[in-house]
């Protein structure tokens, strides 16, 4: 009994710590390849968002900081302007647009919604000010004004 | 749910290895013991509670405790797979060792004046080589241990760490030295104040080597001098110094592969351990065995012979895994050390404060050569000398002293994350 | 910054020495392991064998030869028939170690898969009882047993085989010993020191001049050269380069043609013969019956001896006599004897017919195969003829089954006792069909192969064919 046991499992068991070893590789991978992107410095006056999780507790690429410029689009989709394979992500998510010196957002018909600051935004656009917390899948950003 | 069960998430494989594990182990044995169960549930629950404590209260690098995690596990398997009891005791030394890498972190980012405190570390670290020489106890054909109400205690698993201290602290401030060597009176013929300084700090290093000699502990004497040397290489800009120290470490190499019994068998059964098989290539050539006969994919847990090796439960703990589990299971074991060296050198590389990085990549150095000295002792790469294998082998002063350097080098990892927001917040 | 540079130096030496560790223990998994794990300092292959049930060896027709039963929770090795097969299937003790059948064939035994280290099943996986695989043998019990009564207590070797095939149905060495565990340790001593070398399996290992049984394969030489028609004028003792060679007896024959030479087997007439042929011929006859040339079995053979560099007349004409410094195996002896009967074709002796596991499932099998020509089949039916006269009417009439026509041939090999001769006689049966070869030799007989060794061999092959008949 035992030794079918054994002569099995260890097969898993290998693989299993294979597959750890590989994990860890590939957080540090992410880690290093997403921190030496990071080296682009934002410039002074221009508005970002900025990461709250610990990236290494999500298991995609993200980066720590994303500039909005004069507006993006977010979502799954490689047609986005930020792209994040977050699974809980709709494939176009949500949009920020820049008018009249202001950054606003608006949901682009997602299916698990956006939030401001636990509020959910709906398709017309919501203006955002310093220090707003954006919720977008399974991600949290902290809006950053510029100026 | 997809977050939890997901396939990269090393955490999760961690979790599933020690269920398979220790399920294997409660069938090892009739009767079936629960008590393994709940052990085994009680160490991973303790390890996955750790792990989101380091990530929640944001200790720095997460990938040092995990992979140590899964390095302790597979130490706390094999143990118990070769010895109940023993492995019994080596779950509440793990434990103890998980509550000491917390209080060594917490220690450590609050004490700020570590750095000045050199001579205490020499000290301390003279102090503990006496005490082990004058009431010590002789276990193995070494006088390295001391018996404190019942428990065995090795020093010279902390005196590894105040070496590492001690070292840093010269090369971080070397005024506070200059003080101590004038009180000490020494009288240098030589004028320059540095290189006296220097002499002086070389005649500590090779004090501490002496007192292992004189111990018998090859293999930590050997450990302490490749730190020594690396550092040496690496901080200071004098090669003729850097070459000094290793033309007198291959000479005192030398003179005891041909002058001193012990090294010169340990050299003799390293060539050819088949001429005494019986005898003095005994430990080296069961070794071998166990490794032959792991295969790729090993035996299987519990399936092996690994008791047939001396020693198995410390410094063979190697061949074991590798008799049961292969070599695909003994290289992922140097992987995973590979991994702990690897991030080691991220948070040498960035931390910016001296004594720091000289404390980081002391303790990374300290890791890495001991996995090297006694992995390449067992399967017969280099010479075997008797040292443990850090967080894996048996034993409450290993585990523990390990886990102690973990948890400085998890403080250093904070301390050098945090430079690095410093360094963002500036270019905001 | 100059500093991490040099850190980073570091980094690379520890990558370097831990890729080393890695790749030295891939090293010694690949390259040692083989070697360490049959070392015998490895007490594992003994646990191994403790858990696991040895298979058992059976003879052709399902005889239990060896086999493993628990005693006191460990497995021992168990010889029903002691020392009849000593020389055969060997030893198997944990203190002396493995010899012939149970070394050679020890993987089936214990049934080690030869992926085992690669895939690291252990066969435990199929069979988790862990029991070893079945060998039978080509032997025929019976033939094996009255063999070894006909040799008695002479020493000697007698090998029994089918021309045909090659399978080795009797094959007995004397003196022998019994295998046994126990009786092995309380003879180990004994058996080392005594000076009849009961260890030597002589029939496989043991090196005697081929003596006149030799003549055979001379004869056969000369037919090939056309000397058919040749006859010598044999005065009982002929002087060769100074040498004499002389007849049994220094018996004198009168004119004898070649078959006649054969059946009153004239050392006059064959040293002449031998000096006829010359150097290229008597070399290329030794060379293609085999002498000097590692003979495939199942069990280690010695090399047949032809120690020639050029030769001078008496040395062809000794070799044509069969003495001189040549030398053969009994079992050399009886494949020439087959090659004869089954017209030229030497077969690959064989002893090991198949391999069964324990589930009764064939896994592995060995059938007949050619080793050489040794020459054409109207050479070989020419050959056949004469040695029926040597039985019919020659030197081996004691070997004459009733109603059944035996072809052989006698030889009396010199050592160094004078006056104690090895007795040879090699033959086979049925002439015009031969099922059955043999190989007898009896050591320091003092007497000549026609009296002692012939009787032992027609018995022999009459007891095959007529068992195989009834």
């Amino acid at each position: 009994m035992f030794d079918i046991l054994s002569s099995l499992l260890k097969y898993i068991f290998i693989t299993i710590i294979y597959l750890f070893i590989f994990g860890v590789i590939r957080l540090i991978y992410l880690d290093i390849s997403s921190a030496s992107k990071q080296k682009f410095v934002i410039k002074k006056n221009t508005s970002y968002l900025k990461l709250i999780n610990i990236r290494e507790s999500l298991d995609f690429k993200v980066e720590e900081t994303y500039s909005l410029g004069k507006g993006v689009d977010i979502g799954r989709s490689g047609k986005n302007s930020i792209v994040i394979k977050d699974p809980y992500m709709s494939s176009k998510h949500a949009s920020f647009l820049f008018k009249d010196g202001k950054y606003f957002i608006h949901d682009s018909g997602s299916t698990n919604g956006t939030f401001i600051n636990g509020k959910e935004v709906k398709k017309t656009p919501q203006p955002l000010k310093d220090g707003d917390k954006i919720r977008i899948g399974q991600i949290d950003f902290l809006f950053v004004a510029g100026g | 749910m997809f977050k939890f069960l997901s396939l990269r998430r090393p955490i999760n494989m961690l979790i599933i290895a020690n269920i398979i594990a220790f399920g294997l182990l409660y069938f090892y044995k009739k009767p079936y013991d629960k008590l393994v169960l709940v052990e085994g549930l009680a160490v991973t629950a303790l390890i996955c509670v750790s792990y989101f404590l380091i990530i929640k209260k944001n200790m720095g690098d997460e990938y040092l405790f995990l992979v140590v995690a899964m390095l302790a596990s597979l130490g706390v398997l094999m143990i118990y797979r070769l010895d109940q009891e023993l492995g019994f005791k080596q779950i509440m030394w793990l434990v103890a060792g998980i509550v000491l890498f917390f209080l060594s972190f917490y220690f450590y980012t609050k004490i700020k004046f570590l750095e000045k405190l050199m001579l205490y570390y020499f000290a301390a670290s003279i102090l503990l080589f006496i005490a082990t020489l004058i009431i010590g106890s002789n276990i193995n054909g070494s006088t390295n241990w001391i018996r404190i109400a019942g428990y065995s205690f090795q020093p010279s698993e902390l005196i590894k760490i105040l070496f590492v201290m001690t070292i840093a602290c010269f090369f971080k401030n070397s005024e506070q030295f200059i003080f101590k060597t004038k009180t000490l009176n020494l009288k240098w013929k030589l004028n320059n104040k540095e290189f006296k300084n220097k002499i002086a700090f070389f005649l500590i290093v090779y004090s501490y080597i002496g007192f292992l000699v004189l111990q018998k502990e090859w293999g930590t004497a050997l450990l302490l001098f490749l730190i020594f040397f690396m550092i040496l290489y690496a901080f200071e800009d004098d090669i003729k110094l850097l070459l000094l120290n290793g033309a007198a470490a291959v000479s005192g190499a030398l003179v005891g592969c041909f002058f001193v019994y012990h090294i010169k068998i340990r050299v003799a059964m390293w060539l050819n351990p088949w001429a005494d098989a019986a005898g003095k290539g005994y430990q080296i050539t069961q070794s071998l065995f166990a490794i032959g006969a792991g295969g790729f994919f090993g035996s299987g847990i519990g399936m092996g012979k690994p008791n047939l090796i001396p020693e198995v439960k410390t410094d063979f703990i190697f061949s074991a895994i590798c008799e049961e589990t292969g070599i695909f299971g003994g290289i992922a074991v140097i992987l995973l050390y590979f991994i702990l060296v690897y991030r080691g050198f991220k948070i040498t590389l960035y931390t910016k404060d001296l004594f720091k990085k000289l404390v980081a990549l002391g303790i990374t150095l300290m890791f890495g050569f001991q996995t090297f000295i006694i992995i390449g002792g067992v399967i017969k790469l280099i010479p075997l000398t008797g040292i443990t294998l850090p967080f894996i082998s048996y034993g409450g002063s290993s585990l523990t002293s390990g886990f102690i350097a973990l948890g400085i080098l998890q403080a250093l990892s904070k301390e050098s994350y945090l430079g690095e927001e410093v360094i963002e917040n500036a270019a905001e | 910054m100059q500093r991490n540079n040099k850190i980073i130096h570091l980094l690379i030496v520890m990558s370097v020495i831990f890729f080393s560790l890695m790749a030295y223990l891939t090293y010694i998994q690949l390259f040692t392991s083989k070697k360490t794990e049959t070392s015998s300092y490895n007490r594992r292959q003994w646990l191994k064998e403790d858990d696991t049930k040895r298979g058992e060896i059976y003879d052709r027709n399902g005889v239990i030869l060896a086999k493993s039963s628990k005693v006191k929770g460990k497995w021992e090795r168990n010889y029903p028939y002691g020392s009849l097969y000593s020389h055969i299937i060997g030893y198997n003790s944990e203190i002396y170690g493995r010899s012939l059948i149970e070394e050679k064939f020890n993987k089936y035994l214990l049934n080690i898969n030869e992926l085992s280290s690669v895939i690291g099943l252990n066969g435990n996986l199929l069979n988790s009882k862990k029991v070893g695989n079945n060998i039978y043998l080509t032997i025929d019990n019976n033939l094996q047993k009255l063999a070894s009564d006909l040799m008695g207590s002479k020493n000697g070797a007698i090998v029994v085989m089918n021309p045909k095939t090659g399978g080795i149905l009797a094959m007995v060495s004397k003196p022998g010993f019994d295998p046994n565990n126990q009786a092995l340790v309380n003879k180990w001593k004994e058996l080392v020191d005594s000076e009849d070398s009961p260890f030597l399996p002589r029939a496989t290992q043991g090196l005697y001049a081929p003596g006149s049984t030799f003549k055979i394969a001379v004869t056969a030489s000369a037919l090939e050269n056309g000397m058919d028609g040749l006859t010598f004028d044999d005065k009982g003792v002929v002087t060769i380069d100074g040498k004499v060679f002389s007849n049994s007896k220094k018996k004198a024959y009168g004119r004898v043609n070649l078959e006649k030479a054969l059946t009153v087997s004239s050392n006059v007439a064959f040293s002449q013969i031998g000096v006829k042929l010359g150097e290229n011929n008597i070399k290329n006859i030794a060379s293609k019956i085999g002498m000097g040339q590692v003979i495939p079995f199942d069990l280690p053979v010695s090399k047949s001896v032809f120690p020639y560099g050029s030769m001078g007349k008496t040395d062809m004409a000794a070799v044509a006599i069969g003495q001189g410094k040549m030398m053969v195996t009994p079992l050399h002896m009886a494949m020439i004897a087959s090659s004869i009967a089954n017209n030229g074709i030497m077969m690959k002796p064989i002893m090991v017919s198949r391999i069964v596991n324990a589930g009764g499932k064939e896994i592995k099998k060995w059938g007949p195969e050619e080793l050489r020509n040794v020459m054409p089949a109207d050479i070989a039916t020419k050959v056949k003829n004469m040695m029926l006269k040597v039985v019919s009417n020659g030197t081996g009439k004691s070997a004459a089954i009733n109603g059944i026509n035996v072809a052989g041939k006698t030889g009396t090999a010199e050592n160094e006792v004078v006056g104690k001769e090895h007795a040879w006689f090699v033959g086979f049966a049925p002439a015009e069909n031969p099922q059955v070869a043999v190989a007898v030799i009896v050591e320091y007989s003092g007497s000549s192969g026609g009296s002692v060794s012939a009787p032992i061999a027609g018995r022999l092959m009459e007891a095959y064919l007529r068992g195989s008949r009834r």
